[in-house]
């Protein structure tokens, strides 16, 4: 399962991305998380450390041909073997570099090795047997910059709101236009009235296959900074996750 | 006088954006509402619509279908590719991403270059951003006056808001944070507790009635001016025509 959640800002990419991730490795998957929004937001949703500096750059150098290579002795895969990071339920997270208070120029070696990273970890052998869930940041920009060559399935987070619906129209126009046949996933999130789905479904022309309920469960998680997974593990925004979990599978798909 | 809309994704810079500059027209201003968002939404929450946003021509693309005969010209932008909104706003599209590979978006005509040059004397820009802190982070100081950081109260946007209070701060800009959808006073606490107690603040109550009007694809202000979130914004729109009359 090659996952990359996209969406509108807002939406619930990170919650659903880091919710998918904990509940995919529960049972008993080997998940790496992708992080390339480079606002805090994934390591919120997953319950993992934020660390201050991202270690990734090292992994990558600025060549006297001013191209970024891989450092002698690395590639993609020992790239997310030395820079991943550990996360609940045994989830391994590589991130893109955050933006902090040294401003763009201590980003930009993590920015390029994580693009570099992503572009070679599709083929790479050794992550087989991994399911990967990637988190893109905000609106369809880099996702128009392929920064999900990995994923098989892209898993399409929208809120019904127009603002929400026009962003997700353009991400999947652009999805289905640079890899025509790819999969997208509607995952409708804050459903509050009973056609809210139906009618984003209708709207972007796809079946729902997920419809996360508004629930005060996520505005707590959200204002304490807790994964939502560990805040509220039995409410009816986790338990849609875990069903769509399910259906992303094929476990009910009959 | 510039101003900037920032904050985290999905905060709500684009209905803070939308109110303010229909609240400035109403009272008479001239006002430009700049999306600078390579998602551009400014046109839903203005009023214009929601499949009319969708298409309105963005300067970067009508540059580069050859309309050349504007080019050198920062008000030929807003002649030829601006869209009257309600109460007069005039709204200039900086760029839409909808393709794959759209090019590089930093060269040429940008957010930065036309934050520059749209001010004048008698005109307000409201410029409302990318989601995160991208421009701001490449923003210089003739390109704003103000920044109004939105945060609501969840950690992630508020840390997001913290950075951006720290940009603009550096960058020596007015900064008036924007609590949004906020329900008690823990909601309030727990934003002004990391973004600071020392800025001047607008608080707007969480409003049914944008919610209401983001799912039917309206303005705010059209459905309630009177609703105590858009209120909110209304009068932080007197707020700041204050401060530039005093400044």
């Amino acid at each position: 399962m090659r996952l990359a959640v996209v969406g509108k800002g807002g939406a619930g990419k990170s919650l659903v991305a880091g919710t998918l991730a904990r509940v995919i490795a529960r049972r008993g998957h080997r998940v790496l998380a992708l992080d390339s929004d480079p606002l805090p937001g994934l390591t919120f949703s997953l319950g993992a450390e934020a660390p201050e500096d991202v270690a990734l750059g090292a992994a990558v150098e600025f060549g006297s041909d001013r191209r970024w290579r891989f450092v002698h002795g690395v590639g993609p895969v020992r790239a997310v073997q030395r820079y991943a990071t550990d996360a609940p339920d045994g989830v391994r997270l590589l991130q893109a570099g955050k933006t902090g208070p040294g401003g763009r120029a201590p980003m930009a070696a993590t920015v390029f090795g994580f693009y570099m990273v992503i572009q070679g970890l599709s083929s790479a052998a050794a992550f087989r047997d991994w399911a990967f869930v990637g988190d893109l940041p905000a609106g369809p920009y880099q996702l128009a910059y392929n920064w999900a060559p990995y994923a098989d399935r892209f898993v399409l987070v929208v809120e019904p709101t127009w603002q929400s619906m026009l962003t997700a129209r353009r991400i999947k126009r652009i999805a289905t236009t640079a890899r025509p046949g790819v999969a997208v996933s509607l995952v409708v999130n804050k459903v509050a009235g009973h056609d809210d789905a139906a009618r984003v479904g209708s709207y972007l022309a796809l079946p729902v296959l997920g419809a996360v309920p508004v629930d005060e469960g996520v505005r707590a998680a959200e204002l304490a900074g807790v994964a939502l997974i560990d805040f509220a593990p039995d409410g009816p925004a986790v338990h849609a996750v875990e069903e769509l979990t399910d259906r992303l599978h094929g476990d009910r798909l009959g | 006088m510039k101003i900037l809309v920032a904050g985290k994704g999905g905060v709500g810079k684009t209905t803070v954006s939308a109110t303010v500059a229909r609240a400035f027209a109403r009272a008479g201003a001239s006002v430009i509402a700049l999306d600078a968002d390579s998602n551009p939404m400014l046109g839903v929450s203005l009023g214009v619509g929601p499949e009319e946003s969708d298409v309105i021509l963005d300067v970067y693309a009508g540059l580069a279908t050859g309309e050349t005969e504007h080019a050198r010209s920062t008000e030929g932008f807003v002649e030829r590719f601006g869209l009257d909104a309600p109460d007069g706003v005039r709204l200039v599209v900086a760029s839409r991403v909808d393709t794959p590979n759209p090019g590089c978006r930093c060269c040429g005509v940008s957010p930065h270059s036309l934050l520059a040059e749209l001010e004048q004397d008698d005109r307000i820009v409201i410029g409302d951003l990318e989601a995160g802190l991208g421009t701001l982070m490449r923003l210089e100081a003739d390109q704003a006056d103000i920044v109004l950081v939105v945060a609501q109260p969840t950690a992630k946007s508020i840390e997001v808001a913290r950075r951006a209070v720290e940009l603009a701060a550096n960058l020596e800009l007015r900064i008036i944070v924007v609590a949004n959808r906020v329900r008690d006073d823990a909601d309030l606490a727990a934003i002004t507790a990391v973004v600071g107690e020392e800025h001047e603040l607008v608080v707007v109550p969480d409003e049914p009635v944008i919610g209401e009007a983001d799912r039917d694809g309206v303005a705010a202000i059209d459905v309630d001016p009177d609703a105590p979130g858009v209120r909110a914004l209304v009068d932080l729109a007197d707020r700041i025509t204050g401060i530039a009359a005093t400044a």
